[in-house]
């Protein structure tokens, strides 16, 4: 069977494996020089004293490399699209599977080192692209504690692993029940962009419950440590939570990194709001206001990372199996 | 009908229903070890079906079937029996012949590449050609010469030749006889050109309207069935001594084919014996919707 999976999938393993070539090149290259760039600004801001505010002095990598690296967020929906949707949609569409399936083995060893090896090259590709990426960002993450952010979180570390198996098992399963390849292919870009939307703004933050930190406004805020990443952020007045209170979104004022609906705020405070932060955040806390912010802490970005990652592989693992229900019990 | 070799297949009451449709209905039929049945009917017969049946491809929604002694199913030592070639002829159109004969040697236990080769390279079909650019002959031939180096014990084949030129056709068939002639193979071949069929086959199952018409060998079967002109008059009689089949009545006289039940006796009527295509046509008729052209086919030959 390996012969055939082989024979079947090289030119596709070929294709991917220079596409992958060449990414490696063009970010083992400039991630050396960024590396280097910022050892160098980290040596000299040591000298100085002034590592503080490395990270708002130091610009690290061009725009089009940065664009590259977030556009590899899209590898996991290639794979999908084109290596599972064809995988049994085109037997189907064709008619092969009427060859392939009387040979002298049986559909289930057929489907077994089919899916086998494509999910094995799934895993192997997403794996090494966001390798490459985690490398590649490790000056920036150290730099800006983006990585727990959504955008960077998606394309670092192991969950594109977990990415890549759940669209190639999701197009599997598409073409297994639509028998019809680029139908399961559509399908495949469609429910994997929905679903990886919906986890990723909806269901994430709640892996673990935030953490909860208010702070007067008298005082700079007290950030969290690290790459921590701010779920949501608000005023508590005197009588209890502002409305309105979100990381992003609707009219408002940036406090120290903190989010301000302006419209829910004392009017004494509001003709303050461009007298400087100093003024501004006495009036509020003299009115009994507090800033609160809702994060999940640095310490916990493995656990996510983890917890991603294991919700798509179970899904890919669902998809997988009923495929195997479908291939085998439905006639070919 | 012979009944001494073991059967090759057995089905009783074997049915396939699609949501609505029912494609095959209670077909109950047995071919004996190492004849060439001929599966004849017209199209949306249920021939594709059966064959699929038989093959494992498509599982019965009702009824019983058996072939080589064990239920079709997916595993290798049933899978290792099978030889089947569907109407479409699916092969990998982007792979050469080369590698379809990968691709059996690496699948089967059993398999014999060396006369695939030989009998490819006597049809001088190029092993190194993309498949999609040989001709419908060759690929054809190909997906034969594939099917036999599996050394099946049992033959499908739907409707291999029908894409075929009346070359290529003869060609096709020779080769299979010839593969039988090796013996230890059973083939049921489906086809609606009877006289391909006639010159190749010993065994018949005859399907109109998603039902069984008749099974057995075809000497046994035409025996059975013979073919009456006389005058146009009262039939009560004949109806009640034999099954008729399929009439045509003109202005003057009657054509019946029958099923006899016994000696035919009223001497109003001549009878003859009844070839292959007459029997087809006269089955096919019976269950034709009443087209003036069908329905003189049989009267016409007289």
């Amino acid at each position: 069977m390996t012969w055939l999976v082989w024979r079947q999938h090289r030119n596709q393993a070929y294709f991917a494996a220079a596409a992958l070539a060449l990414l490696a090149v063009a970010l083992l290259v400039t991630g050396r020089d960024m590396a280097s760039q910022y050892h160098s600004a980290l040596a000299s801001c040591a000298a100085s004293h002034s590592c503080g505010n490395l990270g708002d002095s130091l610009i690290l990598g061009s725009t089009p490399l940065t664009l590259l690296v977030g556009f590899t967020v899209v590898v996991p929906c290639l794979l999908g699209v084109f290596w599972g949707g064809p995988l049994v949609a085109r037997e189907l569409e064709t008619g092969t599977s009427q060859f392939a399936w009387l040979q002298g083995v049986s559909r289930r060893r057929w489907l077994t080192a089919q899916v086998g090896w494509v999910l094995l090259a799934a895993a192997a590709w997403g794996g090494a692209v966001s390798g490459l990426v985690t490398w590649w960002s490790s000056p920036q993450n150290a730099l800006k504690h983006q990585n727990f952010q959504p955008g960077q979180f998606d394309i670092q570390g192991i969950v594109p692993i977990g990415y890549a198996l759940f669209a190639v098992a999701l197009g599997i399963a598409a073409g297994a029940l639509i028998r019809r390849t680029l139908p399961a292919m559509a399908v495949t870009l469609g429910v994997f962009t929905l679903l990886r939307l919906v986890i990723g703004q909806d269901f994430r933050s709640h892996y673990l419950t935030p953490l909860t930190s208010t702070f007067s406004f008298l005082h700079p805020p007290a950030v969290p440590k690290g790459s921590y990443w701010l779920v949501s952020s608000g005023v508590v007045g005197p009588h209890g939570q502002v409305p309105g209170v979100s990381s992003h979104g609707g009219p408002g004022i940036s406090f120290g990194g903190v989010h301000l609906p302006i419209g829910h705020l004392p009017s004494a405070c509001q003709a303050l709001v461009f007298q400087g932060p100093a003024r501004f955040g006495s009036c509020l806390a003299a009115q009994g206001y507090r800033a609160v912010i809702n994060y999940q802490p640095a310490g916990r970005y493995w656990a996510f990372q983890g917890i991603e990652t294991g919700i798509f592989v179970l899904l890919a693992a669902a998809l997988i199996a009923v495929t195997a229900i479908v291939v085998i019990r439905r006639d070919a | 009908m012979a009944s001494s070799a073991q059967a090759a297949i057995r089905t009783s009451g074997l049915s396939k229903r699609y949501r609505k449709v029912t494609a095959l209905s209670e077909a109950t039929i047995s071919v004996p070890e190492g004849r060439i049945s001929a599966l004849i009917g017209p199209n949306g017969a249920g021939k594709t079906t059966l064959l699929r049946l038989l093959a494992g491809l498509a599982r019965p929604t009702g009824g019983d079937v058996a072939v080589l002694g064990a239920r079709p199913g997916q595993d290798p030592a049933f899978l290792a029996g099978i030889g089947f070639l569907a109407q479409e002829i699916p092969l990998y159109q982007r792979f050469t012949a080369e590698d379809h004969l990968g691709i059996g040697a690496h699948l089967n236990s059993r398999w014999d590449g060396d006369s695939a080769r030989r009998r490819l390279d006597g049809l001088s079909i190029p092993l190194g050609q993309k498949v999609g650019t040989l001709s419908g002959g060759q690929r054809a031939q190909l997906a034969l010469a594939l099917t036999l180096a599996k050394r099946p014990r049992l033959l499908l084949l739907d409707e291999p030749v029908a894409a075929l030129d009346p070359l290529a056709r003869r060609q096709f068939l020779a080769h299979l006889a010839e593969a039988v002639a090796d013996g230890g193979l059973t083939v049921v071949l489906s086809s609606h050109l009877v006289a391909d069929l006639e010159r190749t086959c010993d065994h018949l199952i005859l399907l109109a309207a998603s039902q069984v018409q008749l099974c057995g060998d075809i000497d046994t079967v035409l025996a059975e069935h013979q073919v009456l002109v006389g005058p146009r008059k009262d039939t009560t009689a004949i109806e009640r001594d034999h099954t008729l089949v399929h009439a045509v009545r003109t202005a003057r006289q009657v054509t019946l084919l029958i099923r006899r039940g016994g000696p035919v006796v009223d001497p109003a009527f001549e009878a003859s014996d009844v070839g292959l295509e007459e029997l087809v046509l006269g089955y096919m008729g019976q269950h034709a919707s009443p087209a003036p052209a069908r329905l003189t086919m049989i009267g016409e030959e007289q």
